[in-house]
C-alpha cells in the first residue's frame, strides 16, 4: 500500500537522508564555536562595558548557537525533504560569527560587527520559512530581503562613521552624532520588520484555522514571541533604555528555546506511531466504516479527519454510507492522501493539513490500517450498490405506477365510452322496432350484455389503477370502499392535505385488500380503519375483531402490500395471535 | 328545455346531444372542457348542464369542480354529473346542503334512454337523481342492530326509489301502485327510520341519504 500526500505545502523534490556522518561532523564543529567564542568573552574586557556580565552573556550565545546547531541536525535527519533543518544550522553558525565581535584581532572584530544586526535578522527569516524552509510568500520574501539590507547595509555605513573602537578596519571618517542617527534608524527598521513577521506568523496561525493542531500551534506561538522580544530588544537598545542588558538575557533565552520545542514536536510525532500498535489491535476486531475512520483519527490524532472510498465500478468517490462524494479541491482547511493497491485508488484520507508535516504517521497509519480500508470499501461499496438497488427499485415501481395509470385511461377512454355509445345506439334501434317482440328481445339481452362487461371491465379498471384516488384523495375513495366491506367499518381519515399519489394509491390497495381479507378469512363482526399523518409519516391501520391467527405469507396479496409499502421506505406489520384479531399496520414516510 | 352537455369523449357527447334533441330538448352547447362549459352556462342560461366528472387537462376532478361551481352561482340550473364510476363520498360532496336540482348517475345509465331522459327532466325541474348503484351500496352498508331490518320489502323498494330521487307519482308509476299507497310507505319508512317527515319531495332526497351513510 503506497501514500501520496496533496498537502497544503507542497514538496519540491524528495531528497536523501543527509550523510550521518557529515551531520556527526556539524555536532562537534558547533560545540567548537560554541567554546570559541566562550574563550573571546572571558578574554576580552570590552564586553562587560557595552553588554553587561561577560560569562552571562557568552553562554546564553552558545546556547543559541547549540540549540539551533543542534535543533538543526535533528530536523534535517527527520525532514530530509525539508531546508529547515539546514536553516537553522545557518543561523547557529552566525549567531557565533556575530560574536567575533568580541575579538581584539582587527579582522575577526570587523567581520563579527558587520554581521551583528544579521544574526537577529537570520532568525525572522527561520521563522517565516517553517516547515518547508522556503518562504513561501512574495510578501515574506519581501520582508526578508529588506531586513537583511537593513541589518548588514547600515551597519556598513555605520562602521564606516567609526565610534567601534580602534579595531574596526572599516573606519573612514569619524562621526559621532551620525553613528547615532543610523544606529537608532536600523534597530528600530529591523524591529518593525520583525513585528511583521509577527503579523504574518498570527495571519497563518488564523488562517489554519481550528483543526490545527497543538504541537505546531505552540511552535507558532514560540517564533511569534521571540520576534517580539527581539523588537524589544532593538527598541530598548536603540533609545539606551536602561534595562537593555535584561531583556537581552530574556530575548537570548526565547531565541534558544523554539529549536527546543520543534525537536519536541518532532519526538511527539515518532511517538505517536506508536499509536499505530493499539489501532492494528482495534481494527483485528471485524470492523465497519465507521469504526474504522474513528479509529484513523485517533491514531492520526486528527479529529477532523474523514474517509472517502474508490468505488471502480462507479467509477466514483464515495462516503461511508456509499453516496458519491468529491474529493475538496483547492480547500487550504484540508489535505487528501491518496491510499493505492498495485497503482490504483482504494481510499482517501482528508486530514489537517498540518498532518503532511508527519509523513511517517501517515505511511504507518495507512499501511497497518490496510486490510481494514479494503474491507471498509468493500462495505461501502455495497452500501452503494443497496443505495442504486432502492432508486431502481423505487424508479420501476414508478414507471409501473405511470404505465398502469395510462392503461386505466386508456380503458376509459376507448373501450369503456366505446361499449356505453354501442349500448345507447341499440337502444335507439329497440325503440324504432317498437312492436317486433323477438327483435326488441334480442338487442335487450344484447344490452345487458354490455352492461355486464361494463360492470366487469370497471373493475378491471379499478384494480388496474383507482382513478378516483387520484382524482378526488384517499378520503373518498375509503369511503365507497367501507361502505361496501362485509362488516360494519369504522373509518377515521385525518390526513389535513392530499399526500403523493404513490402514498395515496398504496394506502387505499392497503385497506382495499385487507378488507377484503376480513371479509374473506377473519369471520369479524367490526373491523376499524385508520388513517393519519404522525410526524412526517403517514400511518394506515386496519384492525379486526376476528379469529385472528392470519397467515402473512397467504396469497400473495399481504406480500404484494408489504413490497408496495417497502418500495416508498415505509414498512408493513401484520399482528394476527389466534383468537385476536388481525390488526395490519403500515408506515410510510410522506418525503421519501 | 334548454340543456348544454360537457364530456370529453365525441362519441358520447354526440349520443347524448342526439338523445336529448329527440326528446325535445333544445341542446344550446356541447363542449369538451370546464371552461367552455361554465362559459356556456353563463351565455344561455340553460335549465340543465350535463357534465361529464372526468375533464380535460388532468382528467382529476375537473368535472366536478365545474358542477359545484355552477351549483354555486348559478341555483336555477340543473346539475347532472355523468361518471364511469360512482362513489357515495363525490354524491355527497355535489350535493353538499341541497340535492335540488342535482344529478349523479353513472355513464351506463345513458343508454337506457327513457329512465335517462327522466332523470334528466326531474334534475331540470329542481329535482334529484342519484344512481341506484349509490342507493344501493348505502342500503346494503352493514351496520350494527341495523334500522333498515325492520322495513318490509315493499318499504325498501319506496326507500330505495325515494333515494334515488323519485316523485311519489314516480315511485307510484315504477311500482303499479297508486299514489295513495305510496304516501302510506312513506311515512310508514320515516315512522320506523325515526326521521322527521318533510313535505318536500326533493328535500328528503338528502335527509334519506345523509341518514344511510351515517
Amino acid at each position: 500500500m503506497a501514500t501520496s500526500a496533496i498537502a497544503l505545502e507542497t514538496r519540491p523534490h524528495v531528497l536523501a537522508r543527509p550523510n550521518p556522518f557529515a551531520l556527526g561532523a556539524i555536532a562537534p564543529a558547533g560545540c567548537a564555536v560554541a567554546a570559541f567564542s566562550l574563550l573571546l568573552a572571558l578574554t576580552n574586557d570590552a564586553i562587560g562595558a557595552e553588554l553587561g556580565e561577560p560569562l552571562v552573556i557568552a553562554l546564553l550565545a552558545d546556547w543559541i548557537t547549540l540549540s539551533y546547531v543542534l535543533g538543526g541536525i535533528v530536523v534535517w535527519w527527520c525532514r530530509p525533504d525539508s531546508r529547515f533543518g539546514p536553516l537553522m544550522i545557518v543561523a547557529g553558525f552566525l549567531t557565533f560569527l556575530a560574536t567575533l565581535s568580541w575579538s581584539s584581532n582587527d579582522a575577526l572584530f570587523t567581520l563579527g560587527q558587520a554581521l551583528d544586526v544579521v544574526a537577529p535578522v537570520i532568525f525572522l527569516h527561520v521563522f517565516l520559512a517553517f516547515p518547508s524552509g522556503r518562504l513561501s510568500g512574495q510578501f515574506e520574501r519581501l520582508l526578508v530581503l529588506i531586513s537583511y539590507g537593513t541589518a548588514i547595509g547600515l551597519e556598513l555605513i555605520r562602521m564606516a562613521f567609526g565610534d567601534f573602537g580602534p579595531h574596526n578596519l572599516l573606519e573612514l571618517a569619524p562621526n559621532a552624532r551620525a553613528t547615532e542617527l543610523l544606529m537608532q534608524v536600523q534597530l528600530v527598521a529591523v524591529s518593525a520588520f520583525c513585528l511583521c513577521g509577527v503579523g504574518v506568523l498570527a495571519a497563518r496561525r488564523r488562517r489554519s484555522g481550528p483543526p490545527l493542531r497543538r504541537s505546531q500551534a505552540l511552535l507558532i506561538d514560540a517564533f511569534a514571541f521571540a520576534l517580539i522580544m527581539i523588537a524589544l530588544l532593538f527598541l530598548t537598545a536603540a533609545f539606551s533604555a536602561p534595562w537593555v542588558a535584561q531583556v537581552r538575557w530574556v530575548t537570548f533565552v526565547t531565541l534558544g528555546l523554539a529549536p527546543l520545542a520543534l525537536v519536541i514536536g518532532l519526538v511527539g510525532a515518532r511517538l505517536a506511531r506508536s499509536s499505530v500498535g493499539d489501532l492494528v489491535v482495534e481494527l483485528r476486531e471485524d470492523s465497519t466504516p465507521a469504526v474504522l475512520r474513528d479509529a484513523l483519527a485517533r491514531a492520526l490524532r486528527d479529529p477532523s479527519m474523514t474517509l472517502a472510498y474508490w468505488l471502480p465500478e462507479f467509477g466514483s468517490w464515495a462516503d461511508l454510507d456509499g453516496r458519491p462524494t468529491e474529493l475538496p479541491s483547492n480547500d487550504s482547511r484540508r489535505a487528501t492522501t491518496l491510499i493505492d493497491r498495485d497503482g490504483v485508488h482504494v481510499a482517501a484520507l482528508l486530514h489537517d493539513p498540518a498532518l503532511a508535516d508527519e509523513p511517517e504517521l501517515l505511511d504507518a497509519v495507512t499501511a497497518a490500517a490496510g486490510i481494514a480500508i479494503e474491507n471498509g470499501r468493500l462495505h461501502v461499496e455495497l452500501n452503494a450498490r443497496l443505495e442504486e438497488l432502492k432508486g431502481s427499485r423505487a424508479r420501476i415501481v414508478d414507471a409501473g405506477q405511470q404505465e398502469r395509470k395510462r392503461l386505466e385511461r386508456n380503458l376509459h377512454d376507448g373501450a369503456q365510452q366505446r361499449l356505453i355509445a354501442l349500448s345507447l345506439e341499440l337502444s335507439l334501434l329497440e325503440e324504432q322496432l317498437d312492436g317486433e317482440r323477438d327483435a326488441t328481445a334480442r338487442l335487450g339481452l344484447a344490452r345487458r350484455e354490455i352492461a355486464a362487461s361494463l360492470e366487469e371491465l370497471r373493475e378491471v379498471a379499478r384494480g388496474i389503477h383507482p382513478a378516483v384516488v387520484s382524482g378526488h384523495g384517499l378520503e373518498v375513495a375509503l369511503e365507497q370502499l367501507v361502505a361496501r366491506a362485509s362488516v360494519p367499518v369504522r373509518l377515521t381519515v385525518e390526513v389535513d392535505e392530499r399526500l403523493p399519489e404513490p402514498l395515496d394509491v398504496a394506502a387505499y390497495y392497503l385497506v382495499s385488500e385487507s378488507l377484503a381479507n376480513v371479509g374473506k378469512y377473519a369471520h369479524a363482526s367490526s373491523a376499524t380503519v385508520e388513517v393519519r399523518r404522525s410526524q412526517g409519516e403517514l400511518v394506515v391501520e386496519i384492525v379486526d375483531d376476528g379469529i385472528g391467527g392470519a397467515d402473512t405469507d397467504r396469497g400473495s396479496g399481504l406480500r404484494g402490500l408489504a413490497d408496495r409499502v417497502e418500495t416508498l421506505g415505509g414498512r408493513l406489520r401484520v399482528w394476527s395471535p389466534v383468537g385476536g384479531g388481525t390488526r395490519v399496520k403500515a408506515e410510510i414516510p410522506c418525503v421519501p | 328545455m334548454r340543456a348544454v352537455i360537457a364530456e370529453d369523449s365525441v362519441l358520447l357527447r354526440e349520443g347524448v346531444a342526439r338523445v336529448l334533441g329527440d326528446a325535445g330538448f333544445e341542446v344550446a352547447g356541447a363542449c369538451e372542457t370546464a371552461e367552455d362549459l361554465l362559459l356556456k352556462v353563463r351565455s344561455y342560461s340553460p335549465d340543465i348542464a350535463i357534465v361529464d366528472i372526468r375533464l380535460p387537462p388532468t382528467h382529476n376532478d375537473e368535472g366536478l369542480r365545474a358542477a359545484l361551481e355552477i351549483r354555486a352561482s348559478h341555483p336555477s340550473v340543473g346539475v347532472l354529473v355523468l361518471s364511469q364510476y360512482v362513489e357515495i363520498g363525490l354524491a355527497m360532496k355535489l350535493l353538499a346542503d341541497s340535492a335540488e336540482g342535482a344529478g349523479y348517475l353513472l355513464k351506463d345509465r345513458i343508454s337506457d334512454v327513457k329512465e335517462f331522459i327522466g332523470a334528466v327532466r326531474r334534475v331540470a325541474d329542481g329535482g334529484s337523481a342519484i344512481d341506484p348503484i349509490i342507493v344501493s351500496t348505502l342500503l346494503s352498508k352493514r351496520r350494527r342492530d341495523d334500522p333498515l331490518d325492520a322495513l318490509t320489502p315493499r318499504e325498501r323498494e319506496v326507500l330505495e326509489l325515494m333515494a334515488e330521487g323519485r316523485s311519489n307519482q314516480g315511485i307510484a308509476d315504477k311500482l303499479v301502485i297508486t299514489l295513495r299507497a305510496v304516501e302510506k310507505y312513506v311515512s310508514s319508512i320515516f315512522g320506523k327510520l325515526g326521521l322527521p317527515s318533510s313535505g318536500s319531495e326533493s328535500r328528503r332526497v338528502l335527509a334519506v341519504l345523509v341518514y344511510l351513510r351515517s
